[in-house]
């Protein structure tokens, strides 16, 4: 379905979707991140992009799997806790982070079905904003069979054409969406059809960074498993965990308990964030870890977005949001790392 | 000004001579302004090095590394690295050197002066440029840097775009060295805690409720702690297992491992991180404010740290840093130390 939104009836729409909690990008302290609003003149969509991608939102950092503890007379209680059923709607996706969640939904729901991660995602409607410009100079989702405006993942995109909303629902999720707007949502016309097609073909060209022949990097890297490259460029990394807390694709978790109180006795068995770049990662409990230094990290990190993943799902596992690359604290730079394996040996 | 080009040819020297096994110093990054920590040890690649106003990176962090190897190797090579040292970062070596974690002649420093300015805060320089693409800054003249834009020049007044640090920075001229570039010269700071004395001025409901508001964005990336030099212990206490598992240690041993954070992010957890973290570097902290630069929620970790050095001026008179031979501060008194606030 596609439609017309003027920018001015936007509040208006958000307004019948008062059975949602609603999601969008605000600016906090100059850093932007995905908080639940609570009026719509909140909304901000003339952003860049969030710091944290909206996968935080659906697969949160912390995940309460069960709740435990000791009853009056002595019994261990152990009760599953499962997310809160509600209705929720995401504004401002950017397409390299919807993307990534499909590809994160390869995962949790192959031969195991993730029902936190499943739930989250069956209950939330993604809605995109095309990218116009590129909100990053480190962007390269078009290397990564990407674009900035790409529709993998939404339930509706949203461009930007001045003072409308060019819509296009892509789901029966985002057709109930817009249908909640009725009378708000024109039909577009053809003229408006081209300029969308125009502004689509622009924002593609406006990309500044890219790796050429990346599909000549999975193949490559697997031969590289032991070498010496991994030594060379890891030289400068620092062991902290923001390129992997950050990427929108990263998913890998740890299970603890966690004991809040031991009188009475309770507490939570949590899934957490876990993260390929810290010491602990891949810790056996002889003490051996079979990745023990940095090099063999950031291999880690490489290798499963560009050739364990690519090989299992046949997709990257990278939508070349560049947040990595902006973010690391000694300009580990994977567009860098990328070109340089392609042209190794 | 630091002359590049002596840098450079002192790197050369100390590299063909076989005085030091590599060099530590600042390269021109993939793409954009900001150079990147780099790794010399072919004289031939000393061409690039850089050094501009933002160098923001402290390279002594990198000694931990370098200890690490030299404890694996069977044959370790004991020559110096050189290393790169502004005013601050200098500061840190005086630290290690109390604190025994390095010896004098484990490093070759290349002290540069940071003269009337310093290095840049990206995010201001940012702000001012409003958007424009950096493409190269460098040091200018009386107290302006030259910032190319892709429209242009521009000279900009440090000041504008310097980091709060530098603003605040005791040690424009590097305190300990083996050779020095550039110029030293006196820069009166008036209001050395002026940053910290904001959070100070607030009423004690309003300062839990910026720190709440704060410590509750952490996403525990430990960025702050990966990045700072004198986090250099083998194991933290926010790990959650333990590293010194031999094939013996017991079963038992291994689950007896105190958790004394959380692996929740939350405010609670958050808060014991960021509160052990400021205390562990109390007398330690040589303010080069990497740890905030780094974080990428925009939390004002250096402000708890700022707090620590404030307290330990005031109270006991200790400035961290510029003796290597000084007691530390809180592993020794002296008489007149303040009891007023035991209770």
């Amino acid at each position: 379905m596609e439609k017309i939104l003027q920018k001015k009836s936007f509040p208006k729409w958000v307004e019948k979707l008062d059975a949602y909690e609603i999601y969008s990008p605000v600016k906090k302290d100059n850093t932007w991140s995905y908080e639940i609003i609570n009026t719509p003149g909140d909304i901000e969509l003339d952003y860049p992009n969030a710091v944290q991608a909206p996968k935080k939102i659906i697969n949160p950092q912390r995940e309460v799997f069960l709740e435990f503890g000791r009853s009056d007379d002595d019994t261990l209680e152990v009760t599953e806790v499962l997310p809160e059923e509600k209705s929720v709607v995401i504004f401002g996706v950017r397409p390299c982070d919807a993307k990534a969640l499909t590809l994160t939904d390869l995962v949790f729901s192959e031969d195991i079905k993730d029902n936190y991660y499943g739930k989250r995602r069956k209950q939330t409607a993604i809605i995109g904003l095309a990218c116009n410009t590129p909100p990053s100079p480190n962007c390269f989702c078009t290397s990564v069979d990407g674009s900035p405006h790409s529709e993998d993942g939404f339930d509706i995109l949203l461009t930007d054409l001045g003072d409308r909303y060019f819509v296009k629902s892509l789901t029966n999720m985002g057709n109930d969406l817009i249908n909640l707007g009725k009378g708000l949502f024109v039909a577009p016309k053809a003229n408006e059809k081209k300029e969308l097609a125009k502004i689509h073909a622009d924002a593609e060209k406006k990309l500044k960074r890219q790796v050429n022949d990346v599909e000549k990097i999975p193949p490559k890297l697997k031969e590289m498993f032991e070498s010496a490259f991994w030594d060379e460029e890891s030289m400068s990394c620092l062991r902290c965990g923001i390129c992997t807390y950050l990427c929108p694709t990263c998913h890998c978790f740890d299970i603890s308990d966690e004991v809040t109180s031991v009188a009475p006795f309770k507490g939570y068995r949590i899934r957490t964030w876990d993260n390929c770049q810290f010491p602990d990662f891949t810790m056996h409990s002889s003490g051996h870890n079979p990745r023990p230094d940095k090099a063999s990290r950031l291999r880690q990190r490489i290798m499963h977005k560009y050739q364990y993943f690519v090989e299992r799902y046949d997709h990257y596992q990278c939508t070349g949001c560049g947040r990595c690359i902006s973010k690391c604290p000694v300009g580990i730079d994977i567009i860098e790392v990328l070109n340089k394996v392609r042209d190794y040996g | 000004m630091v002359k590049l080009e002596d840098l450079k040819k002192e790197a050369t020297q100390i590299l063909k001579s076989g005085k030091v096994k590599y060099i530590i110093g600042y390269a021109k990054g993939a793409d954009g302004f900001m150079p990147i920590p780099t790794f010399i040890s072919d004289p031939e690649d000393v061409e690039n090095l850089t050094w501009n106003p933002a160098c923001v990176h402290n390279l002594t962090k990198f000694i931990v590394d370098e200890k690490k190897r030299l404890k694996k190797d069977k044959n370790p090579d004991n020559r110096p690295i050189g290393i790169i040292v502004k005013g601050c970062d200098s500061r840190a070596i005086n630290v290690l050197l109390q604190e025994k974690y390095i010896d004098r002649d484990d490093v070759y420093l290349l002290g540069v002066s940071c003269e009337k300015t310093g290095v840049v805060d990206e995010k201001k320089l940012a702000k001012t440029l409003k958007g424009q693409r950096v493409v190269q800054i460098d040091f200018e003249d009386n107290g302006n840097f030259l910032v190319t834009t892709e429209s242009g020049s521009e000279k900009i007044p440090a000041e504008d775009v310097l980091a709060e640090r530098c603003i605040e920075c005791k040690a424009n001229f590097p305190v300990v060295f083996d050779i020095v570039f550039g110029e030293k010269i006196k820069r009166q700071v008036d209001k050395p805690f002026q940053s910290v004395e904001t959070i100070e001025d607030l009423s004690q409901e309003d300062r839990w409720k910026f720190w709440k508001e704060q410590l509750d964005k952490c996403i525990r990336c430990y960025a702050c702690r990966s990045v700072c030099p004198m986090c250099y212990c083998d194991e933290c206490v926010v790990d959650t297992i333990s590293f010194a598992v031999e094939p013996d240690t017991s079963a038992e041993e291994k689950a007896q491992k105190i958790k004394w954070i959380e692996k929740s992010p939350n405010l609670s957890e958050n808060i014991v991180y960021h509160l052990t973290r400021a205390m562990h570097l109390a007398g330690r902290c040589i303010d080069c404010g990497e740890c905030e630069r780094v974080c990428p929620l925009d939390i004002p970790i250096r402000f708890l740290n700022k707090k620590m050095e404030k307290d330990a001026k005031n109270f006991f008179d200790y400035e961290v840093g510029f003796d290597p031979d000084q007691p530390s501060l809180v592993s020794s008194f002296k008489d007149e130390d303040p009891e007023d606030f035991i209770r």
